[in-house]
């Protein structure tokens, strides 16, 4: 029961007293000017080490170590298959539109099913919630981000990317790649460790190539022996002049953001996220329309601050009965939550956001230069070599 | 920008693994002595032997041998012939007495004993005693015995007082005790006699490594050791982390009219660094008036409350500066004590005073600067040592 609660919940919650949540909770609910543990600013992320193309034996790998000691390997191999088109797919889609394509838009515009993750996190069993969740939901955005162009694919050049991944992943209507996808965490969980796994994964398929295609058509797949010449399974962008717009295409990254009080604050430690009023997984991707963010999911994961301890206030404290007359402690309504609260006493939080804090969640990724594209850029920033 | 990545660093351990290496090509009368002189930058060609006079100093793992030469004398954590059984990595070296000595673990838990200062967490609430978290291999205990009762009153604990064990400390609490009896097992009983004790609050906790005994001093003079030994062994590198020292509670005023600060370094390697509270004003922060006769009672009755005084931005903020700076530290593997810590405190500023003056036009440049451990640790750690 306790093991399946704190797997539900966003960390292995640290027990902080309830004084020390109360102070964490103060500092980082102070109007406009947070103030973070570690005195980062509310959109700092901590410095972390990453590195690709580190397992000789995949398609493409990465490593990134996160500064409080959590390491996370991800290898992603790429495997020939027969597109096997079930039959109930056929008989769908033909009732869908029947007019359009009979052979089965499966085999044109791809199959999440094509795209395999595990996640492997230590004192987990690989079917316990936490790692089945994580995995679905990465898992979920990666297949999912399909563009808008799909649709507008006659160029030729953005062909290669229309579906987003699951159509980069079909050869012909008879064969396709599938895509597996290994995720080890290194370390402990020491908190919640979706950022870390998403960044990896990331990196790691930014730096995934496939064989260069040489069998033309429907012919059976013919590859090109000379790894050098293998292609990226994200297109790069080859220079300033030809921007295509499927070299824009990336891979999703998945950020942790809590919100505490009106502030909203990235790459949160275990601290930060034992007192969020709020904690949210923010799914973003680079758009082929001219290299914008785009917005894929928002996930709400449940807070623990809800299952820490409060506080007792001191005048209904029984140690401090025999002291004389406390102070009145003036409950104060907290503008954020609509409770009545004693300043300097903490009480769980009962979850819940507000629409302006969304709202400001989701400007401050997404915006020109925000986080969003600053993570975009560091990560593609890592030499892949 | 919001976010730096760093290439991998590639730790060192370059020169454990040369040893295997040279063991291999060298004549098979030295394999048994792996982990000789690791210190030497510039090695000889070949391995020193036990036999010379060079060898001082090296890293083992349990069950290694040091040496089969009779001429040494044993010292604890040793098996004839000199075989390491501690559960640790350790450093050992020869002292002049021709004595193997092998000291400071690289990386322990802390070993209690009595009368050190501690910073722990409640983890366990029993019927006549709490469990706390200390750091150590087993959890230290605190019998409701061994508590000071609100208002200072001296009489026998009831079953009452069993009931209502909670109210004083219950699950998650940090508490500051002493260390009052070791048990055979090696684990600790404490006690909060003392007005000084207690429940712990305005503040925030970190933990770094304590392993208790003196880093990187002699381990034969736990206790009391002296500043002019400090110099010297920190840059023999025995690990970071909290130390037994002469002072381990003591008041800083902080810097940006952050006003009074308290640091509480547990031996143990917790931690707490909170507002201060000097005993009139934490009663009067809890009562309008208070006579001076019963100031006492005051402030025994207030050690039981988990309810946060109010604490201005300014303290916040230098609270979070003294946290970093004990990150730096720790990070750099360095001791943390009352010395190095208000080192590291004053060149955090100057620092901050250079950044400033670098990049004063730039915009993103008050973002984040608050933040002390990426680029900045090392220039930090540098001033201190300077300083110190």
């Amino acid at each position: 029961m306790s093991n399946q609660r704190q797997a539900s919940s966003a960390s292995q919650t640290p027990h902080l007293s309830p004084a020390e949540l109360s102070y964490l909770y103060t500092s980082l609910s102070l109007p406009r000017a947070p103030i973070r543990p570690d005195g980062r600013s509310p959109t700092q992320f901590r410095p972390l080490s990453a590195e690709s193309n580190i397992l000789p034996g995949t398609n493409g790998s990465a490593r990134i170590g996160f500064a409080d000691g959590t390491q996370a390997i991800v290898g992603v191999k790429a495997e020939v298959e027969r597109t096997n088109l079930a039959t109930d797919t056929l008989a769908s889609q033909s009732d869908v539109n029947d007019s359009e394509e009979h052979q089965g838009s499966a085999a044109v515009s791809g199959h999440g099913s094509w795209v395999q993750m595990s996640i492997e996190i230590p004192g987990f069993r690989d079917d316990d919630a936490l790692p089945v969740f994580l995995s679905e939901m990465m898992r979920e955005s990666l297949v999912g981000s399909v563009t808008e162009g799909s649709g507008k694919a006659d160029a030729a050049d953005a062909a290669e990317m229309a579906g987003g991944l699951k159509g980069r992943l079909v050869i012909n209507k008879r064969w396709h790649w599938r895509l597996y996808i290994d995720v080890l965490l290194l370390s402990q969980p020491l908190s919640y460790p979706l950022p870390l796994l998403s960044l990896t994964t990331h990196l790691a398929l930014l730096s995934t190539k496939l064989p260069k295609l040489k069998s033309q058509g429907e012919e059976d797949p013919f590859f090109d022996d000379d790894w050098a010449v293998a292609e990226y399974l994200y297109p790069r962008i080859s220079s300033q002049k030809t921007k295509l717009p499927s070299q824009y295409v990336r891979p999703p990254v998945t950020l942790l953001v809590i919100s505490v009080g009106e502030n909203v604050i990235f790459d949160p430690n275990r601290e930060e996220i034992a007192v969020a009023d709020a904690v949210l997984a923010i799914s973003l991707t680079r758009d082929s329309e001219a290299g914008s963010l785009k917005l894929l999911s928002i996930r709400t994961i449940d807070p623990p601050s809800r299952l820490t301890q409060p506080a007792v206030p001191n005048s209904e404290n029984v140690n401090m009965l025999g002291a004389p007359a406390p102070t009145e402690d003036i409950a104060v309504l907290n503008p954020v939550t609509g409770e009545e609260e004693v300043p300097g006493v903490w009480r769980p939080r009962r979850g819940g956001i507000k629409r302006s804090v969304i709202a400001n969640m989701v400007q401050t990724v997404l915006k020109k230069g925000g986080v969003g594209e600053d993570v975009l850029e560091g990560l593609e920033g890592v030499e892949v070599e | 920008m919001a976010i730096t990545i760093l290439p991998p660093v590639v730790e060192d351990l370059g020169l454990r693994r040369t040893d295997y290496d040279e063991s291999m090509s060298d004549d098979d009368s030295d394999v048994e002595m792996g982990g000789v002189d690791i210190s030497g930058a510039s090695r000889p060609s070949k391995r020193p032997r036990l036999g010379d006079k060079k060898i001082g100093e090296g890293i083992v793992i349990p069950g290694e041998v040091i040496t089969a030469d009779t001429q040494y004398m044993r010292s604890w954590h040793l098996y004839e012939p000199f075989v390491h059984f501690n559960h640790c990595y350790c450093r050992w070296n020869i002292p002049k007495d021709k004595q193997i000595d092998v000291r400071y673990p690289l990386r322990a838990r802390y070993q209690p004993e009595i009368g050190d200062l501690v910073v722990g967490r409640i983890v366990e609430v029993q019927g006549k005693r709490w469990k706390v978290d200390v750091a150590a291999p087993l959890l230290a205990q605190l019998p409701l015995s061994a508590i000071n009762l609100p208002g200072g009153i001296l009489r026998r604990r009831t079953s009452a007082d069993e009931l209502q064990i909670r109210t004083f400390f219950s699950e998650g609490d940090l508490v500051v005790a002493e260390v009052q009896s070791v048990h055979q097992d090696g684990s600790a009983s404490l006690h909060t006699r003392s007005l000084k004790y207690g429940k712990l609050r305005n503040g925030v906790f970190l933990a770094v490594t304590g392993t208790g005994g003196n880093g990187a001093s002699n381990s034969s003079t736990k206790g009391g050791i002296g500043s002019g030994s400090s110099g010297a062994d920190t840059s023999n590198g025995g690990g970071g982390g909290v130390v037994r020292s002469r002072r381990q509670v003591w008041t800083i005023d902080a810097h940006n009219g952050g006003g009074q600060v308290d640091v509480i370094l547990g031996v143990n390697g917790y931690i707490w660094i909170s507002k201060h509270a000097d005993g009139a004003e934490a009663a009067s922060s809890t009562t309008e008036s208070v006579s001076i006769t019963r100031m006492e009672e005051m402030v025994s009755s207030s050690i039981y409350s988990s309810q946060n005084d109010e604490i201005p931005p300014q303290t916040r903020r230098e609270i979070a500066r003294l946290a970093q700076c004990i990150r730096v530290l720790v990070q750099g593997g360095q001791r943390v004590d009352e010395d190095t810590l208000m080192a590291t405190y004053e060149a955090s500023g100057q620092v901050d005073l250079e950044v400033g003056d670098d990049d004063y036009d730039e915009d993103g440049a008050h973002e984040g600067r608050g933040y002390l451990e990426g680029a900045k640790a090392r220039r930090i750690l540098e001033l201190a040592m300077q300083l110190k």
